[in-house]
This record gives C-alpha cells, sequence and structure tokens, in this order.
C-alpha cells in the first residue's frame, strides 16, 4: 500500500515536472499533453499486450471513433447543450460495445491471426467513417469545433485558459502551460492508478497466468477467452478515452486517426518504452512524439529511423527501454523470496504475505 | 482479385503470416519497375528478375534476421515483420519518392480483347491466367515432389519432421524465400494493372488476409475460393452500392468469423489456442 | 455402469481418416484406481485428452456423475472436478512452486472467470490453505518458495500433479507420471498415488509395469485405439492377446524395453 503510494506520489511530481523539461529541450507548449492523451492510449494498449499477451494491430479503429464520437456530441448530437463529460461518456461507451462486439469475435483466435484481424476491422471502420460523408465529412474531417468548457459541479473550467502567469526563466512561463494540460494528467494519473490496481489484483494475477502459459490456465480451471475479452475491452476503453481527449483538445480530427500507421505507432510505442511495464508505453509515446516534432524537422527519413530503432529494440531488447529496470527489480524481488527459508509448519497455513512476485 | 488469391495460396498453405509478405510484394513490384522502366528491358526479364530479388532478399532476411525468432513466441515474430515492413516501405518512398508510378506495359499486351459478350484488357487476362498457372504450379510442388512433402509435414510439425532427418531448417528457409518470391512475382507482375507506391505492401496485404479468413485457413482451395467469392462480391457492391463496396469484403469476413471461424474450407482445429 | 462415476460409450476420435480412439466404451467407479495401458500409439493420451477436454470428441458420449460432459469446454471440467496431470510437466516456470499451486486453488474457488478487477488475490485465505496442503501431499513444502523452472524433471512432475491437486478434484487424470523418473522418485511417486487413490478416483497412464501391477485396482488395455482387455492386474497379466500385443508380451515385470526406446 505505501509502496503504491509512493509511486503515485513520484508519477505526480513527474507530471508536474514534465512539461517544464520539455521546454527545456525545445519541445513546444503544446505537446505535453498531446503526448499524455496518447499515453493513455499507450497505457491501455499496453494492457492488452504486456499483461494479456494480446497483440492488436487494430487499436486504431476505437482511438479513431472515439475522436469523432465526441466531436459530433458537441457539434451534432447536443448543439444546444453540448457538455464535456457527455462527449466523454458517449465516446467511452460506444467505443466499449464495439470492442466488445469485435473481441468476441476474434480473442479466440492464435496470435498472428489477432493481429491481422484486429487489423482488418480497423481497416473495416477506417472506410466506413470514410464512406459516411454525411456524418463525418469523409476525407474532410472534422474542424474547428471547440470544446466546451469542463464543468465541475459549481462551477465549470474553459480548459483553454492558461495558468497565471510567472516568468520561469529557462522553464518558460507557467502561462505556456493550459488547463488542459493539468486535467490530462489528473485522467492519465488516474489511469495509472485504475491499471495498476488491475494488474496487482486477482484478474490480473489470472492474465498474467494465462499470458505464462495458456495450456496450463484452462486446465486449472480459468476461460482465457474471457479473460482476454475483459482485457481487450478494458484496453478499447482507454483507447476510446484517449481519442476522445485528442478530439477535444486539438478541435478537430480525421480518418487519419484510423489509419494503419495509427495502429502501429501504438505498438511502436510501448514496444520501445517497456511492454511488460505500467511506465514504459509513457516513455516510449513521450520519446517517439518528441523526436518526431524534432527530428522531422530536419531530415526525411525520420520514419526509417523509427523503423530501423524499433527493429533493433525488438531483436536486442524486448523489454523495451525500461525493460531492465524492471527486470532487475523482479529479480531482486525473486532473491529476497528465496533467502526466506523456514518452510511454513506443517499443520499451520502461513498467510501469504504479500503479492505473488 | 487475381492478386489476392496469389498472395492468399502463400498465406493459406504455407500459413506463415508474417507483416513482411506485404514488403515483399512491394519490393517485387519496384524492382520490376526499375527494370521496365529505367532500364528499358522488356517485362519478361522483369517478371524473372523481381521474384528472384525478392526471394534473394527474404533468404538474407531469413539467415541474418528471423532465425533468432523461430522458437520465440509468434508475437515477438509478427513484431520484428512488421518493423522489417515499415523499414523496407520507408527505404522505398525514401528511394523512390511517395508518388505513384506506373508501368508502361508491351505494346503486344496493352489494348483490348474482344472477348465477345465483353472488351476486356488483354493484360488482365494474361495476368489472370499467368496467375492461374503459378497457383497450379505451386500446389504441384507442395502436392507432388519429395520436398514439397516435407514442407507440408513441417507446417504440421516442426520436431517431428526434425526427429525424422528432415532438414527443416532449409525448409523453412526455401519455403520463405519461395512464399518471398511468389509475392515479388505477383508484385512485378501485377503493377502495370494497380500502379505503384510505397504503400502497396500494407494495402494489399489486409484484403489478402480477409480472403484467407474467409476461405479457410490453412486450406489451398479455400484461398482459391475465397478470392473468387472476395472478387465477384466487391464487383457486384461497385454496381449496386459503390459507397460499401470497400466495407462489404470485412463485413463478409465477420459474418464467417461468427458462423464459421475457421472458414468456408478450413480445418477446424487449426486456429484455436 | 450406473454406479460409473466417469464413463464413455463409443468414444471415438479421428484425425481425418486415422482413427486413434475408436468405439471405447469405458467406466470407472468413484475410489477406484484404474490404470490405462497399451504399446505405443494405442491412444491412451488421446483418451486422456478427450476426458479432460483437450481434444474435441469425433463421436460417442462422456458422463460424469450422470451428466453428459461430452462438449463441456476443458475449464469447465475442472471446475467439476476433473483434473489431469502432464505427460510432460506443464507448469509456470517463472513463477514460484508456491504460486503455481495458488493458482489453481485459485481457479477452483473464483471459477472459471471473475471480474474480480479491484481485490487481490490474497483475500481468499483458502487460497494459500489449498496450495499449501498440496504441496505438502507431494512433499514440495520445501521448495515453496523456488521459482518453477528451476525445479529438477521429478520435482516438476509432482508439482504437476500437485498442481491438478490443488483443484479439488475427484478424478485426477495422471498421464505417465513417472515417466524419466530415477528409482527413488519413482518409489515417492508410488506412495504418493497410494495415498491420493484413497481420496480420489484415479485414472494413470503409466509404462512401468511393476507400478502398474503393484497400485492397480483394475486396468484396462488400449491397443490401436480400441479396448482389448480389462480386468484386475492378476487378470491381465494372464491375457494371452495383451501379452501379443506388447510385441513379445513382456507384460509382467519391469516395463518393456521395446516403449522405452520407441518414445
Amino acid at each position: 500500500m505505501m509502496r503504491d503510494l509512493r509511486f503515485y506520489l513520484l508519477v505526480a511530481l513527474g507530471l508536474v515536472a514534465f512539461p517544464f523539461a520539455l521546454h527545456l529541450i525545445k519541445g513546444y507548449p503544446g505537446l505535453a499533453t498531446q503526448i499524455l492523451i496518447v499515453g493513455i492510449a499507450a497505457v491501455g494498449f499496453n494492457l492488452l499486450l504486456g499483461y494479456a499477451g494480446l497483440l492488436s494491430y487494430g487499436q486504431a479503429m476505437f482511438y479513431g471513433v472515439g475522436s469523432y464520437v465526441s466531436l459530433l456530441t458537441v457539434s451534432r448530437f447536443f448543439p444546444a447543450h453540448p457538455n464535456f463529460w457527455l462527449a466523454l461518456i458517449l465516446a467511452v461507451a460506444l467505443v466499449t460495445v464495439m470492442a466488445s462486439l469485435i473481441g468476441a469475435l476474434t480473442v479466440r483466435l492464435y496470435g498472428i491471426y489477432f493481429a491481422l484481424l484486429t487489423l482488418a476491422f480497423a481497416q473495416m471502420f477506417f472506410f466506413i467513417v470514410f464512406q459516411w460523408r454525411d456524418l463525418t465529412h469523409g476525407d474532410d474531417g472534422l474542424q474547428g469545433i471547440t470544446a466546451p468548457p469542463l464543468p465541475l459541479g459549481f462551477t465549470s473550467i474553459d480548459l483553454t485558459t492558461a495558468l497565471p502567469a510567472a516568468n520561469l526563466g529557462p522553464l518558460g512561463n507557467l502561462a505556456d502551460i493550459h488547463y488542459w494540460y493539468v486535467f490530462a494528467a489528473i485522467v492519465l494519473l488516474l489511469v495509472l492508478v485504475f491499471v495498476r490496481t488491475l494488474t496487482t489484483s486477482q484478474f490480473g494475477e489470472v492474465l498474467r497466468a494465462i499470458r505464462e502459459n495458456e495450456e496450463r490456465s484452462t486446465f486449472v480451471g480459468f476461460d482465457p477467452a474471457r479473460y482476454k475479452l475483459a482485457a481487450f475491452v478494458i484496453a478499447g476503453a482507454l483507447t476510446g478515452l484517449s481519442g476522445a481527449l485528442k478530439g477535444l483538445y486539438e478541435t478537430s480530427t480525421s480518418v487519419e486517426t484510423l489509419n494503419i500507421e495509427t495502429s502501429g505507432s501504438f505498438v511502436i510505442y510501448t514496444v520501445l518504452g517497456g511492454v511488460h511495464t505500467l511506465l514504459g508505453p509513457l516513455v516510449g509515446t513521450g520519446l517517439v512524439m518528441y523526436l518526431q516534432n524534432v527530428i522531422s524537422g530536419v531530415t526525411d527519413s525520420w520514419r526509417l529511423i523509427e523503423g530501423l530503432v524499433f527493429v533493433a529494440i525488438v531483436i536486442f531488447l524486448p523489454g523495451g527501454l525500461l525493460g531492465p529496470l524492471r527486470d532487475r527489480s523482479a529479480a531482486r524481488r525473486r532473491l529476497a523470496a528465496t533467502v526466506r527459508t523456514a518452510p511454513p509448519s506443517p499443520t499451520a497455513p502461513t498467510a501469504s504475505t504479500g503479492g505473488a512476485p | 482479385m487475381a492478386i489476392a488469391i496469389g498472395l492468399t495460396i502463400v498465406f493459406g498453405m504455407l500459413r506463415l503470416v508474417n507483416f513482411a509478405h506485404g514488403a515483399f510484394y512491394a519490393i517485387g513490384a519496384y524492382v520490376g519497375l526499375v527494370i521496365v522502366k529505367q532500364l528499358g528491358l522488356p517485362l519478361p526479364v522483369g517478371l524473372i528478375v523481381a521474384p528472384l530479388a525478392v526471394a534473394a532478399f527474404a533468404v538474407l532476411l531469413d539467415r541474418v534476421v528471423l532465425v533468432r525468432f523461430y522458437d520465440k513466441d509468434p508475437t515477438a515474430q509478427i513484431l520484428v515483420t512488421f518493423g522489417i515492413a515499415l523499414v523496407v516501405e520507408e527505404t522505398l518512398r525514401l528511394i523512390f519518392g511517395g508518388t505513384t508510378q506506373t508501368y508502361p506495359l508491351p505494346a503486344a499486351l496493352s489494348g483490348s480483347l474482344n472477348l465477345g459478350f465483353t472488351t476486356y484488357p488483354t493484360y488482365r487476362i494474361v495476368f489472370a491466367a499467368g496467375i492461374v498457372l503459378l497457383v497450379v504450379a505451386v500446389w504441384l510442388f507442395i502436392q507432388r515432389t519429395d520436398f514439397g512433402l516435407v514442407v507440408r509435414a513441417g507446417i504440421r510439425d516442426r520436431t517431428m519432421v526434425q526427429l525424422l532427418g528432415g532438414n527443416v531448417r532449409l525448409a523453412s528457409t526455401v519455403i520463405f524465400a519461395l512464399g518471398a518470391g511468389l509475392a515479388g512475382l505477383v508484385g512485378a507482375g501485377a503493377s502495370p494493372i494497380y500502379s505503384v507506391d510505397p504503400n502497396t505492401g500494407f494495402s494489399f496485404l489486409v484484403p489478402s488476409f480477409v480472403v484467407v479468413v474467409i476461405g479457410g485457413l490453412g486450406s489451398f482451395w479455400g484461398a482459391v475460393l475465397g478470392g473468387l467469392l472476395v472478387g465477384e462480391l466487391q464487383s457486384v457492391t461497385t454496381i449496386v452500392q459503390p459507397a460499401a463496396s470497400d466495407v462489404i469484403i470485412y463485413v463478409a469476413m465477420a459474418l464467417v468469423l461468427l458462423v464459421r471461424p475457421s472458414g468456408l474450407l478450413g480445418e477446424s482445429e487449426v486456429i484455436r489456442g | 455402469m450406473s454406479d460409473a462415476l466417469l464413463a464413455t460409450r463409443g468414444l471415438t476420435k479421428r484425425f481425418g481418416h486415422f482413427a486413434a480412439n475408436s468405439d471405447i466404451d469405458f467406466s470407472v467407479r468413484a475410489g477406484e484406481l484404474r490404470a490405462v495401458i497399451g504399446p505405443n500409439g494405442a491412444g491412451k493420451t488421446t483418451f486422456f485428452n478427450m476426458l479432460a477436454g483437450a481434444t474435441l470428441v469425433t463421436s460417442g458420449e462422456i458422463v460424469f456423475k450422470g451428466t453428459p460432459i461430452t462438449t463441456l469446454a476443458g475449464p469447465r471440467r475442472v471446475a467439476r472436478g476433473i483434473a489431469k496431470a502432464f505427460q510432460t510437466a506443464n507448469i509456470y516456470p517463472d513463477e514460484t512452486v508456491l504460486q503455481n499451486c495458488r493458482l489453481a486453488a485459485l481457479a477452483k474457488l473464483q471459477g472459471t472467470f471473475a471480474p474480480t478487477f479491484f481485490r487481490r488475490s490474497t483475500r481468499l485465505g483458502a487460497v494459500d490453505e489449498r496450495a499449501h496442503a498440496a504441496l505438502s501431499d507431494v512433499d514440495l513444502s520445501d521448495a515453496a518458495d523456488a521459482r518453477a523452472g528451476d525445479l529438477s524433471h521429478g520435482d516438476k512432475k509432482r508439482l504437476d500433479i500437485a498442481i491438478a491437486l490443488a483443484t479439488g478434484p475427484e478424478v485426477l487424470l495422471l498421464d505417465e507420471p513417472v515417466a524419466g523418473m530415477s528409482i527413488e522418485e519413482v518409489q515417492k511417486t508410488d506412495r504418493l498415488i497410494r495415498v491420493l487413490a484413497q481420496r480420489m478416483t484415479v485414472l494413470i497412464i503409466e509404462h512401468d509395469m511393476d507400478l502398474i501391477m503393484g497400485i492397480s485396482d483394475s486396468i484396462t488395455v488400449l491397443h490401436q485405439g480400441r479396448i482389448l482387455a480389462q480386468g484386475t492386474p492378476a487378470e491381465i497379466r494372464a491375457d494371452q492377446r495383451v501379452q501379443d500385443a506388447y510385441l513379445g508380451g513382456h507384460v509382467e515385470g519391469s516395463a518393456s524395453g521395446d516403449e522405452e526406446g520407441a518414445r
């Protein structure tokens, strides 16, 4: 419990420091917020890949649909009373239904087929959105839809307002940061709390067991398909949330949010950052998005470099950048466990002293 | 449609699904382009060189990179082939630029044939015929030759084949190269019809896969049947309701998954975990 | 047949044209220790796999406690009380020995799926109890905190059995439990099986004839996918057909060299 609190505190501090650090390395102000928003989807994706062992190449469909639904809620569905929370809720709800249906059809299939199937479904949604010009404006996408202020009970905040101005020297000006960043940071923190609780829970324990040895898990009495479906739906919902936020933040969206590249980018961010770690996907997202923005100004072959680095990581460092950190801490824990030499007394079973390694 | 068949044979038969397949197709297309357009050599030369070049590349890839992944879990394999596909796509883009390019057709094959009830571009007919021949050739090879036997057995049970003395390593490299070469050949041959751009790889990957799912995983005739069905479905939809023509194949795929997950002609115990 | 705990009628499994099991009419009563033997390729493991739900049945019926379970999925069968220990020890190598058993106990206690997103399994004290009990049954309590993948071959097989035990089965299927074990380990396992046989029904596939003859209540002999003979150890030992099936009839005494070599 204490360890968890300490962890969240550290993350919170990191989130506070992040925009300033980014400014130091020439990231533009909105980048921090964008990274956090996309990071939510990456964390969701990691739940699927790192913990459930499912490689989905179709997360873009949840991301894209999420963004369209949130923007449409505000502009088309309820133009008279646009409500921020409603936009998020509708987006997540619809995406959850999507994920449930698609997941039910796909989770029973072997890794490779699952990956391509999710890609195929994503393509399907890509075309649906593309063709449904009436609703989505097809190729042009949706633009210029300002997000309503965030209702907070007694008051509401326009998230685009800046923080009070305060010159912080090389760290920039406090006013560079908008309330959007604060909001995104809070949402991300909540998502991290949720995912961490999930992975250390009974559910997470079983999920991990299924990933480690599905056959054994089946014959121990777990139903792998339902667990995978649950993971798929949760990951999809998180991705949809991310998309919804992105739409509202950028006041626009386009069919590109549903294409193969977008799906691929989630894969890259997560694998790069660290597939079995909680924060790895965030690190990956931050790193890649930052480099994308900075380097692509310099050279055209950015994407080639990205691809090569990705291949290199998969071959040489499959745990991602944060992988070694996690391996060391896991090894340390295992070592501590084996040091406990006294076996439990034969009659009285010992109460377990903490979560499994 | 014919292309889909060509590629899906490879998928379905060899049970070797990897992202780089699309990349092989694209490489084949570009090699063909270089040969025909820039070197000015006749198309048949392109059709011979392209698959060889692609196969060579595939062998290189297999030996250098993929060999480390044979015993690892499929996820790692998918990831690495995905990465490779990306790298290939980007390299092609850098070399050839991002715009679509077209092949010139050899004079003898351009124009149309009058088939009595309709005229049809000559090249398409020739190409379709070529695909059919290719398909038959591959089928014969796999079904009738000793080597093909090793290939088929190896797909079913790698370890067993090794124990029986078959050289699985060599066989898999050959299968891989064969598949790649086929993809390259189809790529080179199809480009006069579909034109070439760096995205070609991925854009054919998915429809091919859909065809395999519909027709049945692991089934040769399933892939053929699937390809025909999908082709027909698309043509019909384009006439009736053009907007739906892109989506219809995915809807069909979803239906098949729902009703008969192993595909129309697939083997039922193939895919389950 | 009507008081059988587990029974099959006309159970058949075909792979393409090849019939691995044909028309098997089998039944075992509660508390029995039944050995299933036969030369390699007789279809023993296929039979067990169908009982456990690992392989789909081509035709025929499986009845457990009076209820047909022929199409019931694997996890559900475990929940009902049919547990299987694998031929090649199938464990979670990266988890501790204790955790391996805890997972099995957890499955029994929570069912095939539980959306417990926010609770930890440590809340369920019974999980640890069962896990420890299973480990002490197979005498692996000392190794509770060891990494399962690091265990010796014999220990891994015993862990596999412990995992099956932790699910609280009524019927335990053991597929070659002593394969590859040293003499002491075989003796240990012999004692273990006898103890277990007093608490539950045990079905065991084995080639070690000393073991089989010593502990079984009754034996079913499979040959080329069909039942060749059934009876007490004495009856089987005397049965000429069984002797013939084993290529020179070394049914009595130590396991035939043919079996070991051909594996």
